[in-house]
C-alpha cells in the first residue's frame, strides 16, 4: 500500500532522512516510532507531498507520489486543525467538497464517518463546543471522509485523557476491521504495542529495526525484567554480572534482564546479602526494546 | 486520450466527460473556490456580531459624510448624500471589510493552523485565493447595496454607467484583497497584529484618499502625494461616474491607475501567499 524507498532529505549539513525505507502492507496498522527529531514528521510531509525529498521515492497504492495521490491519503495531524466556528457535519462537508465528492455521495459519506467515530448525535454541534477527545475523533473523520486507501495518524492520542485515548484506540481497531491501512506515529509505546501489527523504529533519519513485536523481541535477549531498588547498587550490579545478567537503567530504576521465567523468591535468592528495598518482575515491553534499539544501535543484544 | 484524474470510484472524473483538461481544472477550481467562499461566509454569518459591525460602519460613515457635505457646502441633502457615497463606500467600508477582512482570514487560518489541513487536501492555492476574493466581493456588494439604498432614501440620485461604477467597485475590492494578502502574509502572524497593522497602513491611506475629508480641501503638496494613493483614484473615479455621469474617457487616468495597481498588488499578494505556503505547510 505504501512504499517508502531510500528517502534522503538534507537541511544544510544535517540529514533529516538518511536513506529511510519501509513498506506498509494493505490493511495493517504500521507504527512508526522514534525519538523527537528522528525524521518521522519529515517522512510524513514527504509522503503527503508537502515536501520534496532530495533522493528516494514514495509509492502509494502502486502510484508514484504526486499531487494526485493526495486523494489516496487521509491525514489526522497532531493538532486537530478543524474550523471551530463550523459544526461537525459542516467541517466534513467542506473537506469532502475539496476532495471532489459528489453531493449525493457526500451526504452519505459525511454521516457514515460521523457514525464510525461515534459523533452522529453531535453532527450539528459547533466544533468549539466539543471535548478534546471528540475533536480528535472528528479530525480522524475528516481524514477518512474521502475514503482514502491510507490514513496517517500523527500522534492521535497525544494530550488526551485515558478515556478519550481508549475511544481513539477502539476507533483505530474499527477502521482496521474495515480494511483501512493505517500509518501511526506515536510516542506512547503502549499504544503501538496494542494497535500495530508491525512497527518500524527510526532514529537520525534511518530505519533501525522493523517487524512484529515478536520480531523485535530479539533486540532484548531476556524473558523477564527484574526492577531492583537498593541502596547498594554497585553490589547488586556486580552480583548481576556474576550471574550473567545484563543490567540497564530505565528512568532511574536499576533493571536486570533475566533469561528465563523465574519466581520472585528466586530473584531474592540471587541478591541475597544485599539490602533490597523492593523487587518487581515485569515482562519485556516495547519500551525496553525501543530503548535498546534507539540508545544502543541496530544490532540485537547478545546475552553474556 | 482519456486521463483518469481521481482514483476513488465515487469521484472518478474523466477528462473525456469534459471538453478538455483545461475545462476539467477550471470546473475543479470553480468548485473549490465556491467551497472556500461558502465556508468563510458561513462562519461569518454565524458570528453575527462582526456582520452587524460591518453594516453599522458604512452606514455611520455615509450619514456623517453626508451631513458634513450638506453643512459645509452649498449642496442639498440629496446631492450631499450622492457625493458622500463614494468616499464612504470605497474609501471606508470596502477598505475595512475587504482589506481588514482578508488579513483577518489569512491570519486566523495561520493561527488556527487550518491552512495546513488545506495543504493536505488537493485544494489549489489559486482556488483558495479566489475563494477569499469571492467572499469579500459578496461582502463588498452587500455593503454597496446598503450604502446606495440609504443614499437613495436620503434623496440621492445617481447617473453614469452602472457597469463602469461596478467595475470600479470590483477593482477596489481586488486591490484591497491583494493588499490584505501582502500584509497578512508578510507582517501579521497573530490576530493581535491585525488591528495595529490595519491602523498603521490604513488610516494614512484613507485620510490621503479623501475618505474622511474631501480632497478638494487638500493643499497642493498633499494632493500630489494623494495621486499615488489608490484610495484617491477609487474615490475620484466613482464620484465622477455616479454624480457627474462621466464615462471611461473622462476617468481614464483614475481607472488605469486603479487597474494597474490592482494587477500589481494581486501579483504581490500572490507571491507573498506562495512564500507563506512554503513556510506554513509543513506540520
Amino acid at each position: 500500500m505504501l512504499r517508502v524507498h531510500r528517502l534522503l532529505k538534507r537541511y544544510g549539513d544535517r540529514f533529516a532522512l538518511n536513506g529511510l525505507s519501509f513498506d506498509v502492507q494493505g490493511g495493517e496498522v504500521y507504527g512508526l516510532l522514534g525519538p523527537n527529531g528522528a525524521g518521522k514528521t519529515t517522512a510524513i510531509n514527504i509522503i503527503c507531498n508537502l515536501l520534496e525529498p532530495d533522493e528516494g521515492l514514495v509509492e502509494i497504492g502502486g502510484v508514484l507520489r504526486t499531487d494526485h495521490t493526495k486523494t489516496l491519503i487521509g491525514v489526522s495531524p497532531q493538532e486537530n486543525l478543524l474550523y471551530r466556528g463550523l459544526t461537525c457535519a459542516e467541517n466534513l462537508h467542506f473537506f469532502a467538497r475539496l476532495y471532489g465528492l459528489k453531493q449525493s455521495d457526500r451526504i452519505e459519506q459525511v454521516y457514515e464517518c460521523l457514525e464510525t467515530v461515534h459523533l452522529l448525535d453531535r453532527a450539528n454541534d459547533l466544533v468549539e463546543n466539543l471535548s478534546g477527545g471528540m475533536q480528535r475523533r472528528l479530525s480522524i473523520a475528516v481524514a477518512m471522509v474521502h475514503q482514502p486507501k491510507l490514513i496517517i495518524l500523527d500522534e492521535p492520542t497525544t494530550g488526551l485523557d485515558i478515556e478519550a485515548r481508549y475511544e481513539i484506540w477502539a476507533l483505530i481497531r474499527r477502521l482496521q476491521s474495515q480494511g483501512i491501512t493505517i500509518l501511526l506515529t506515536t510516542h506512547l509505546l503502549e499504544e503501538a504495542e496494542r494497535l500495530c501489527q508491525r512497527i518500524g523504529i527510526i532514529k537520525a533519519g534511518k530505519l533501525l529495526a522493523e517487524g512484529t513485536l515478536e520480531d523485535l523481541r530479539q533486540y532484548v535477549a531476556a524473558h523477564t525484567i527484574a526492577l531492583v531498588s537498593t541502596s547498594q547498587e554497585d553490589m547488586a550490579i556486580a552480583r548481576g554480572e556474576r550471574l550473567g545478567f545484563v543490567h540497564r537503567r530505565y528512568g532511574g530504576d536499576l533493571a536486570f534482564w533475566l533469561p528465563h521465567a523465574v519466581e520472585l523468591q528466586t530473584v531474592l535468592d540471587y541478591f541475597q546479602g544485599i539490602a533490597l528495598h523492593s523487587v518487581a518482575l515485569q515482562p519485556i515491553r516495547l519500551e525496553h526494546i525501543y530503548l535498546e534499539i534507539t540508545h544502543l544501535g541496530s544490532s540485537p543484544t547478545v546475552t553474556s | 486520450m482519456t486521463l483518469l484524474f481521481r482514483v476513488n470510484q465515487s469521484r472518478d472524473v474523466k477528462t473525456s466527460d469534459l471538453k478538455s483538461p483545461v475545462a476539467f481544472h477550471a470546473v475543479q477550481c470553480l468548485r473549490e473556490t465556491i467551497a472556500v467562499a461558502q465556508r468563510i461566509l458561513l462562519e461569518l454569518f454565524r458570528r453575527r456580531r462582526s456582520l452587524i459591525f460591518w453594516v453599522i460602519f458604512p452606514v455611520t460613515v455615509l450619514i456623517i459624510n453626508g451631513l458634513i457635505f450638506s453643512e459645509r457646502t452649498d449642496l442639498t441633502q440629496a446631492e450631499a448624500f450622492a457625493q458622500a457615497v463614494s468616499p464612504s463606500l470605497v474609501g471606508a467600508a470596502l477598505f475595512f471589510s475587504c482589506l481588514g477582512g482578508s488579513v483577518s482570514t489569512v491570519v486566523a487560518e495561520r493561527e488556527q493552523q487550518t491552512l495546513k489541513r488545506l495543504f493536505l487536501s488537493p485544494l489549489k492555492g489559486l482556488s483558495y485565493f479566489l475563494g477569499i476574493l469571492l467572499t469579500h466581493t459578496v461582502i463588498g456588494l452587500g455593503q454597496t447595496l446598503l450604502v446606495v439604498t440609504i443614499a437613495l432614501f436620503a434623496g440621492a440620485t445617481f447617473s453614469g454607467s452602472l457597469f463602469l461604477a461596478g467595475s470600479i467597485v470590483f477593482l477596489s475590492i481586488v486591490t484591497y484583497v491583494g493588499i490584505g494578502f501582502i500584509l497578512g502574509g508578510q507582517f501579521a502572524r497573530r490576530t493581535e497584529d491585525v488591528n495595529a497593522l490595519v491602523a498603521a497602513f490604513g488610516v494614512p491611506f484613507l485620510l490621503l484618499g479623501g475618505a474622511f475629508l474631501p480632497t478638494s480641501l487638500f493643499p497642493d503638496s498633499l494632493l500630489r502625494l494623494a495621486k499615488y494613493n489608490p484610495v484617491y483614484h477609487m474615490t475620484e473615479a466613482l464620484t465622477a461616474v455616479t454624480t457627474q455621469g462621466e464615462g471611461l474617457g473622462e476617468i481614464r487616468n483614475h481607472f488605469l491607475f486603479l487597474l494597474a495597481f490592482s494587477v500589481v498588488v494581486l501579483f504581490g499578494g500572490w507571491s507573498v501567499y506562495n512564500r507563506m505556503i512554503q513556510s506554513e505547510r509543513r506540520f
